[in-house]
């Protein structure tokens, strides 16, 4: 494209801004008129068409799907429930195990060992299990905990291994003891890094999430939906799913992505 | 007298596998409260190895060093230490960073506020209490440190190259200004530095090493009063002869702004 014909400026940030949007759209459109014809071109009931897509999202945010008799307004806030439980109970033991593990050279020897073996494993792999022995509201949210909890531990303990030695000596002169130099310094110089844990895992607990529910045979959620609505061959519905998904990672992983650059930001760190 | 310091027989041997390496042998010094003291040698010769001794952020393997008349067991805010790469806590403001040792100490608020302050300005920065760290230029960086430094009241400030990453006239302002600070707290500083220039201009007296293992070399008394002139006659005459020596250690010092005759 001559982008000079539009007196683009590539130093003008709101010509910058433009530009990328109007390449997106550009990106989109064409996504939808692939799908479109991809769609015709197969004539296969498994593939809609996006216009089918959106008459059966509009029917479903109002009127909910005769088999679980909810609305997208419930299946949608059931996935998000789960994956933010799911997203909390890793926090709350990523974190302090990471910290624990930076800080102590035996302890990380004793545990690693075993979450070498553990860490592999895909998180969905779990699902049978949790689903059975915890039930469909906690086995989903397990699935999710074991996703998020790894990129989150991984993170943190190299956050903390990353800690300037002059940051710890200094405070150490300055008189703070073991404890301190702990919540002091490495807790709030660690924190870029777990954020940067949590914005990876937020990615990989949507793919916990819809997973562990597909394989759930009730209980709700936009995994669910998808399984159920496939069973019956509504495939209008099924994508109604897919996309809701896509959407609701887009939004959650933008959140983590914005928090994460003001905090580190803020923090002046990097 | 309360805020000497006694520096005796501090030596440091590094053992690794089956080879043994002296870094600093026998390193005795006497230093009275007030003065200051820098340390000249060649480049890797453990000028640092004996600051962080000092500090206390690393065991000597024999010697002692006493402040005060109390003998040094590990770190302690009895003595500040300043770093050359400034090490300030970035996620901190200048406020907080100066506050540090108060907070860790158990210091209320509101004294440890009003006490931060005060040195914020006694060291040129009042106006940017609540200015990060990123937001500040490196000569106001050190200045934080210093201040940080020395808001706990610490007996001796023990800074290593302090100036070494600033820019050549920075570097004499903050020279001046380290003068001006230290003489109106009355506190002992031990300075490294690679800086024979830097080293004539500020002491009191100069400790000169030799090269590895470490012994004093000599030590060089600067009886002239500040300010001093850099480019009087003895002003230059001592500088090349503390050069002089520092060559005759086969080993070139690299101070930018000594090197230079």
């Amino acid at each position: 494209m001559n982008l000079e014909l539009l007196n683009y400026d590539e130093n003008d940030k709101s010509h910058r801004f433009i530009r990328k949007m109007v390449i997106s759209a550009v990106s989109l459109v064409v996504f939808f008129l692939i799908w479109w014809n991809l769609a015709l071109l197969l004539n296969n009931p498994a593939v809609p068409t996006p216009r089918e897509t959106w008459d059966a999202m509009l029917y479903l945010f109002d009127k909910g799907d005769m088999v679980s008799g909810m609305t997208m307004w419930g299946h949608m806030s059931i996935s998000l429930q789960r994956f933010i439980a799911g997203l909390l109970i890793a926090l709350a033991v990523a974190v302090p195990m990471g910290l624990l593990l930076g800080y102590s050279n035996t302890i990380n020897e004793f545990s690693s060992p075993t979450l070498e073996i553990l860490r592999p494993i895909a998180p969905i792999a779990w699902a049978p299990i949790f689903l059975f022995t915890v039930g469909y509201v906690w086995g989903p949210i397990l699935v999710v905990f074991v996703g998020i909890f790894f990129p989150m531990l991984t993170n943190t303990i190299f956050g903390v291994k990353k800690i300037e030695p002059n940051w710890v000596d200094a405070s150490k002169t300055l008189g703070a003891n073991k404890l301190q130099v702990f919540t002091k310094v490495m807790l709030p110089a660690s924190v870029p890094y777990v954020m940067n844990g949590l914005r990876i895992g937020m990615g990989v607990g949507w793919m916990c999430i819809v997973a562990s529910e597909l394989y759930a045979s009730f209980g709700g959620g936009v995994g669910y939906f998808i399984s159920i609505q496939a069973q019956f061959g509504y495939w209008p519905n099924v994508f109604v799913g897919i996309v809701l998904i896509a959407i609701l990672g887009l939004l959650t992983t933008g959140l983590s992505d914005y928090a994460y650059r003001t905090i580190v930001k803020r923090m002046g760190i990097e | 007298m309360s805020g000497d310091i006694s520096i005796a027989n501090l030596s440091k041997t590094y053992k690794t596998d089956e080879k043994e390496t002296v870094a600093l042998a026998d390193f005795s010094l006497e230093i009275k409260k007030g003065e200051l003291i820098t340390i000249v040698g060649p480049s890797g010769c453990g000028k640092t190895t004996i600051l962080r001794m000092i500090a206390g952020l690393m065991e000597p393997t024999s010697g002692t060093v006493t402040v005060g008349g109390k003998c040094c067991q590990g770190p302690g805010p009895d003595r500040g230490m300043v770093f050359q790469d400034f090490a300030l806590f970035p996620w901190r403001s200048v406020r907080k960073n100066v506050e540090f040792g108060l907070e860790v100490a158990g210091v209320p608020k509101a004294e440890r506020r009003e006490r931060a302050e005060r040195y914020i300005k006694s060291v040129g920065l009042g106006g940017f209490e609540n200015a990060m760290v990123h937001e500040l230029s490196g000569g106001m960086k050190q200045r934080v440190g210093i201040a940080r430094a020395l808001v706990t009241k610490p007996d001796v400030i023990l800074m290593d190259e302090p100036f070494g990453a600033l820019d050549a006239q920075t570097r004499n302002i903050m020279q001046t200004e380290l003068l001006r600070i230290t003489d109106k707290t009355d506190t002992t500083v031990i300075f490294v530095t690679h800086s024979v220039d830097e080293a004539v201009y500020i002491s009191d007296r100069i400790v000169v090493l030799t090269k590895r293992p470490a012994k004093i070399k000599e030590v060089i008394e600067i009886p002239w009063p500040h300010p001093r002139d850099r480019s009087s006659p003895e002003f230059t005459a001592l500088r090349k002869k503390i050069l002089k020596m520092l060559e005759s250690e086969n080993i070139q010092p690299d101070g930018s702004t000594g090197a230079v005759a």
